[in-house]
């Protein structure tokens, strides 16, 4: 039992150092910034996502954004939109699907402020 | 706590369905295991786990159908109107989910030909079961690398899990008739080395998706971990006081033994029912640390 324990201990130490890498996505713009303008919505991931629903809601309520990357798996999925965005709080929801089957959600907010 | 999603209405939605379909799944593929390994068992016990195996492999059908719909309600962002969306019903057949329905209804198909009398209903059922199990290697986190490994670890664990769950109903029945106790003499010897190779490959599989036992406190797939492993825990305590002391009871006769035995086999279903709901929690919610 001892044994087993003390090499489970060292198992611990040494596979920490292993796994740094983050699986969370980045953003543009990044979350919680303020920005003056919004030419594109994008987001990275590190594996493909299939992301089948993207909305955008304002200070006014939902605005429609366009997808410029499809309904495939990307690494990197841009949306545009509106050139007039009106100063204030706004928030991205997305849903997906990633490569390894599993439902996927996310969520970032930024305001505009000139 | 890291590794969490965010959970709504369809999430829980997805982790009880998902529950539901590890349970039929698992008494699917226990029933003809049952049959295999126990042939010279009473004519009526065999035909209770052939029964209960058929019944559970038609709920399991339902429940795939079922989680379809649930997961494009999810990956739509729509709700229900999502559920029955052509597109989002597509992406989900296109996801791994897909492949694995096809070998999971297949062999969940296969186990309702348990129903014909024979060897060709046992051999069946037997392909039935490990199609079942192999369905499971298709999705999640058993995808990850090394790929092989966790795949043959996972199958190996499901077989080993069927084995017991699908004894559950068949052994309860056994209690108090006359070949009873030699039954669960005999399941007992068996489950020994089968229980501890699903305690060996299980913990084998957490140690890779987990990476640590710091990541076990630090995330929430470590402590839904140690919730299931905790129920486990409990679980063997149960099997182990039927092994040394009831079964051993009943088998010298004691009147007492058989509702002792009928009663613990019931709240070992109820501990299987809590670990199937930790195991979808974990699998549905949490993302391993090794993926963080």
């Amino acid at each position: 039992m001892r044994q087993m324990t003390f090499a489970l201990l060292v198992l611990a130490a040494t596979t920490i150092g292993a796994f740094a890498h983050s699986k969370a996505e980045q953003t543009t713009p990044a979350n919680e910034a303020t920005v003056a303008t919004v030419e594109a919505i994008e987001m990275r991931f590190d594996d493909p996502m299939r992301v089948t629903a993207i909305t955008l809601t304002g200070p006014d309520g939902d605005v429609n954004i366009e997808r410029e990357t499809g309904m495939d798996a990307v690494t990197e999925f841009r949306a545009l939109p509106p050139a007039d965005l009106p100063d204030g709080a706004y928030t991205v929801d997305w849903r997906g699907l990633s490569s390894d089957g599993h439902p996927m959600q996310g969520t970032f907010g930024f305001t505009i402020a000139d | 706590m890291e590794g969490l999603a965010p959970i709504d209405g369809w999430a829980i939605a997805a982790i009880i369905s998902k529950a539901a379909g590890y349970g039929a799944a698992l008494l699917a593929m226990g029933g003809p295991l049952f049959v295999l390994v126990f042939p010279s068992s009473s004519a009526d016990v065999r035909q209770l786990a052939r029964k209960v195996a058929v019944v559970a492999a038609m709920i399991g059908l339902a429940v795939l159908a079922l989680r379809f719909g649930i997961r494009a309600a999810r990956i739509s962002g729509m709700g229900l109107p999502g559920a029955v969306d052509p597109m989002m019903l597509g992406f989900v057949w296109d996801s791994p989910l897909g492949a694995a329905a096809i070998w999971r209804g297949a062999g969940e198909l296969l186990v309702v030909a348990l129903l014909i009398r024979g060897i060709v209903g046992l051999s069946a059922g037997l392909i039935g079961a490990l199609l079942i199990a192999v369905s499971y290697t298709f999705v999640g986190h058993s995808l990850g690398d090394p790929r092989w490994l966790l795949a043959s670890l996972l199958t190996l664990h499901l077989l080993a899990v069927a084995f017991w769950i699908g004894a559950l109903f068949p052994l309860r029945h056994a209690v108090g008739r006359p070949d009873g106790a030699r039954l669960l003499h005999q399941f007992g010897n068996i489950a020994s080395f089968t229980v501890a190779l699903l305690i060996a490959v299980g913990l084998i599989f957490a140690w890779l998706m987990t990476g640590s036992l710091l990541n076990l406190l630090s995330t929430a797939y470590g402590w839904t971990l140690l919730a299931k492993l905790g129920v486990v825990s409990g679980l063997m305590a149960l099997a182990a006081l039927n092994k040394w002391r009831f079964v051993p009871a009943l088998a010298s006769g004691v009147p007492a033994a058989v509702p002792h035995l009928r009663r613990s086999i019931q709240v070992e279903a109820v501990a299987v029912l809590l670990i199937l709901l930790a195991t979808a929690t974990l699998t549905s919610i949490t993302t391993p640390p090794v993926n963080l």
